[in-house]
Order: C-alpha cells, then structure tokens, then sequence
C-alpha cells in the first residue's frame, strides 16, 4: 500500500526522477535529504512509512544509515537503492535492518510494493 | 772508440747506487794504490753498451781530464777493458794498457800518465750487472792474490746491487700503492687489531671531515661510526681476533657512518684483513652512497605516485561515471518504464511528456559521456596526432587560447599522450588557479629532432606549486619517458611550464 516517503540521495536528478516516479504511483513524498545525517533528522521529524535511501551517500554509507533508522525509528521500513544491481548489496541490505534493496533503475511503485509485502 | 754520448739516465738506473759506488772506488784508489777507478754498468736495456756511473781519482790535472774522458765514453759489450770483462765474465789485467793499440781510451791513458789496468766483473745472481776498472801511474805485472780478491769484491758488490734493485722495487710498490690510495675516489680506512686508525687517505679526509693527522692513532670506532653501533664494532674486532671466524669480512655491506660534524649518512664497506709482518691490518674500503639512497628513495616515491596517480584515475572515472552518465541513465530506465506504463494505460499525453524528457536527457548523457572518453583518452589524438588533437582541446579550453608550431609528424603514442595532457594540465591550470585571460601553447622539436619540447605559458596570478599534485603527476609522467618538467610561476603574475620529452622512436 502506497504511503508516505523519503528519498535520500545526494543525485538531485535522482530525486527528482524518484518523485516523479512514485508519485505517478500513489506515494505521498514527504521530503528529500541529499546526505546521510540530514536523511536521519528528516526520518526523525517526519516519521514516513518509508525511506528511500542511496548506498553511496556522500557523508556516511547508506548501509551504516540504515542500521541507524532500525535503531532509532523501528516502524520506519527503509529500501536502499544504488545504481550497482542488486545481486551485489541485497543481502548486506538485509543484514543492515532494510527491508529490501532496488537497483535505481528498477524503481517504480509496483516494484517498491512487491518487496515490502515479502 | 766511444759509440754515442753518456746518457744521464745510465747513472739512475744503476744498480748499486752511484754512492756506494763512489765511496768504494774511492777506498779502493786511496788504499789500494790505484790513481783511478771507475764503475761501469749497462747503458741500455738491452745492455749492448756500457756507460761509466762513477769514477774517482787523485786530484791531478791530467787524471781528472781522463776521468771525464771516462765518464763521457759509451763502449759496446767487447770493446776495452771494461767491455772485454762484461762480455767474458772473468777478470783482466794490462801490465800497461798504453801499448793496447784496441783500447778507445790508450791516448787518453797516456796523456794522464796512467799504464796499469785491471778490470773485474760485478756478478749477481742475474750475472755480470757492471765492471769496476782500476788504473795505476805506472806499470804494474798482474797480482794473482790481488786478483782473487777484487773477484770477490766484484761479487759482494753484486750482492748489494741485487739488494738494492729488491729495495727499490719495493719502494716503487710502496710508491705505486701510495699514489693508487691518494688518487682514489673511495675512502680508504686502515686500522691495527686495536681498532686504531694507520692509513686516512684524501678521500676519507674529504668524506669524513677529519685530516689524516686527526685520525691516524685515534680508534676508528670513535671517529666514523655512529655511536651506538661503535660498542658492536669493538665486540666484533674482539671477537674474531679470538675466534678467527669472520662475519663482515670480505663482504660488501650497507652500513651508517658519521662525520665529524656528526651528520650521518649511509655507504657501502668492504673489510678487508691484510697481514704485514704477521700483524693483522683491517682495510675498510668506504663509498658515500648518499647520492644512490636518495636517487633510490625518489624512485620508489615517483613509481609510488605514479600507481596512486592511475589508482587517482580510476576513482575519479568511476565517481564521473557514477554522477553523470550512470545517474543519467537510471532516470532514462525508470522514465521509460513509467511511459510504458502510462500508454498501457491509455495515457497518452503523460507517456509523450516523459518521452520527450528521455529525450532531452539522452542528449545530454551523450555528451557527459562523450567528454569522459575525451578525458580518459581523446579519440582525435589516437587517430590524428597531436595537431588536431591540440587544436580541439584549444577550441574547447575555458581561457581563450591559442596554439602554434605543433609539428605534423606523428611520435610515440606515450609521447603524443604525455604532450597532449600536459598542454591539458596547463590549460585546466589557467582556468580554475591563476584567473587567466589568454593561453599560448607551443610545440615544437629540438634541433636534432630528438626531443619534444612543449611550452603553456598563461598570464594569471603565477605562484603554482610545482610539487603540487598534478603539476608533479606530469613531472613523473614525464620522467617516465626520460623528460623533465619545469614550472616557472613567478608570484607576481604568470606560468610557464616546459617539458621536454626525448621523442626518437
């Protein structure tokens, strides 16, 4: 079920292709972070049902972020993304409290449904 | 008759000393009851001639006229008395040599009143080495025991013309060895088995700082090795002059040595035992090796750089790929996919809109990824050479520049690369550091044609730092190849580089 989100990317092209995207597919984009420590305060002030979160932030790795979202906002479900594809970081996602991983390319609305109802 | 005059090289070489010589024949003369004597060795190497290398005589006019006439004469090896006696080996005796119408020297005999002559050989282990002639004022009838004796004497002096020849073949060593140490370019150390400085030659006098007298008598130890290895040092003289079991000698090894001043620095060390008079003697042969550590220590830091550089390289291809290109596509893939979306759902005008976004952004990956090839590599410089190559990075440089005098030829594809990023450095150097206005780029080829030497000169701020990271990037890539790079950026205001990179294919 489409919800509300934040995307965390330091691309802003990204970002703006995310919103669009996801927006055409019913999620509400709350916010937009570009680093990893502006990504953490936003997820604490506006509480999304999900956090759209690069791998390669520019301050610290997204993975190091996502362990921080499952520590700090339990409820928050958090997908990583990354232009890599996601043979190479699906598991280590799932060993840093994420819910799932999603090569950039693949994001859509439909694709982001299908790994949270796993 | 005399065959050539005296030449003064006889009495050098003589081998009994013209000293032992004069003061034996003058004994002889004064005691013997002789007016003249005279000592006659081989003249020339081959020894066919013989030559006078001392006479003595009674102070009378008419034997001193003689005894020049002697000195001056040469005689072939048969010829006179003296020249009878070299060449049969055994003594002679002339009652009265003035009726000897053979003798070169009868008139001048005469004229000094001398008739008497005996004559008898100096033998040595080698043979005959000279003669020794006596001459009295009257006539005299051999003397048999007279004879045996002045044999003997001929031989005793043999003995002391061998040993003197054996002195100064050992002196002319002594010498030799001398003149090898003062001119070598090493530093040669000698010390006794007290570990005491005996030998300090100019080399060690000019590496070390201590002048031969400062350091002969004082231990080596405490004059040219560090202070904490010099306890080692002693240990193992003590040690191996008791056990006889040699670690360090004979080897070459790197080792610190010190100065005077104390400054340390590194040099190669031989050791070398020699044994005079069954006293053992360590040579140390010492090499300042200062200038190879350093040359050493850059190489190791410029191959270092030079694989940071590449590393460099493929970081900043993968972040350009990463932001720009990748990034582009990813948004072309997740568009498109919405598109298709759009038209399935009857979506037309939405699908159009997204389409002509890819479209846009198409164009621009392109590009993005079109200038990172140029970067990596420039296609135009593989396929055309350095003049088109230099002529499209003039065209897009940032500061209005302008290029002159690129030769045609084609070089080396390294040569091309290293002339092209260097201008490139140059151009980038202009633009985002010194605030320039205009770039004049020129290449051209020495005159032999032997190295290519490129010039970027702006008319920014100057000041660049040469050991700056790309500008020493370039001098490595440049040293490579056998170039140089040097950078000329005064404070006040503008940059030259030059490079020059040899280009013979």
């Amino acid at each position: 079920m489409p919800g509300s989100v934040l995307i965390v990317d330091d691309h802003p092209r990204f970002r703006a292709t995310a919103r669009r995207a996801l927006e055409c597919d019913g999620w509400t984009v709350v916010g937009e972070a570009q680093d990893g420590v502006a990504g953490l305060a936003e997820a604490q002030r506006l509480a999304p049902d999900l956090v759209l979160l690069d791998i390669g932030l520019p301050d610290i790795s997204g993975l190091v972020v996502a362990q921080r979202l499952a520590a700090q906002s339990p409820a928050v479900a958090v997908v990583l993304v990354s232009t890599q594809d996601a043979g190479d970081f699906a598991e280590l996602a799932a060993a840093h409290g994420a819910k799932g991983f999603l090569a950039k390319a693949d994001l859509s609305g439909p694709a982001l449904d299908g790994l949270l109802s796993r | 008759m005399p065959v050539g005059e005296h030449p003064p090289a006889a009495a050098a070489a003589a081998d009994v000393d013209s000293g032992a010589y004069e003061a034996l024949l003058q004994a002889i003369t004064e005691r013997l009851d002789w007016r003249l004597a005279a000592a006659w060795e081989p003249a020339t190497a081959d020894g066919g001639a013989l030559a006078c290398v001392a006479c003595s005589t009674a102070a009378a006019p008419g034997l001193r006229d003689f005894a020049e006439v002697t000195r001056t004469t040469i005689l072939r090896v048969g010829e006179g008395l003296p020249g009878r006696v070299f060449a049969g080996g055994e003594p002679a005796w002339l009652s009265d040599a003035t009726t000897d119408d053979r003798l070169p020297r009868r008139a001048a005999a005469e004229r000094a009143g001398l008739h008497a002559a005996v004559a008898f050989p100096v033998r040595s282990e080698r043979g005959v080495v000279g003669v020794v002639e006596l001459f009295a004022d009257h006539p005299r009838a051999p003397d048999a025991e007279l004879l045996v004796t002045l044999d003997l004497l001929g031989a005793l002096l043999g003995q002391l013309a061998e040993r003197r020849a054996a002195e100064r073949a050992s002196h002319a060593a002594q010498e030799r060895y001398r003149a090898t140490l003062q001119a070598a370019l090493d530093c040669v150390v000698t010390m006794d088995a007290d570990g005491r400085v005996v030998e300090f030659n100019p080399a060690a006098e000019r590496t070390f700082g201590y002048t031969t007298g400062e350091a002969v008598g004082r231990e080596m130890a405490e004059l040219i090795v560090p202070p904490e290895l010099r306890e080692r040092h002693r240990r193992g003289l003590r040690r191996y002059l008791a056990e006889g079991r040699p670690r360090i000698l004979d080897r070459r090894i790197e080792i610190e040595a010190q100065r005077a001043d104390g400054q340390r620095f590194p040099v190669e060390l031989t050791i070398t035992r020699i044994d005079v008079g069954g006293t053992p003697l360590f040579t140390g042969h010492v090499r300042d090796i200062s200038d190879r550590k350093r040359a050493e220590a850059e190489l190791r830091a410029s191959r270092a750089r030079i694989v940071e550089a590449a590393d460099e390289a493929r970081r900043r291809i993968e972040r350009d790929l990463h932001d720009g290109a990748q990034q582009q596509l990813v948004s072309l893939a997740v568009a498109l996919r919405l598109a298709q979306r759009r038209l399935d759902e009857g979506d037309a005008a939405t699908a159009r809109e997204l389409l002509d976004e890819v479209d846009a952004s198409l164009t621009t990956a392109l590009a993005e990824l079109r200038e990172l090839a140029r970067g990596i590599h420039p296609a135009i410089l593989t396929e055309g050479g350095l003049a088109p190559a230099l002529n499209s990075l003039v065209r897009r440089s940032m500061v209005p520049a302008a290029v002159t005098a690129v030769p045609d030829e084609r070089f080396p594809a390294s040569v091309e690369a290293a002339a092209y990023f260097l201008i490139a450095e140059g151009l980038t150097n202009a633009a985002r550091h010194a605030d320039a206005a205009r770039v004049e780029v020129a290449v051209r080829t020495d005159q032999d044609g032997a190295c290519l030497v490129i010039e970027v000169g702006d008319d920014g701020a100057g000041g660049a730092d040469a050991e700056g990271g790309g500008l020493r990037g370039l001098a490595d890539r440049l040293a490579v190849l056998g170039g140089t790079l040097s950078v000329s950026s005064p404070p006040d205001g503008g940059t030259i580089l030059r490079g020059e990179i040899p280009c013979a294919s």
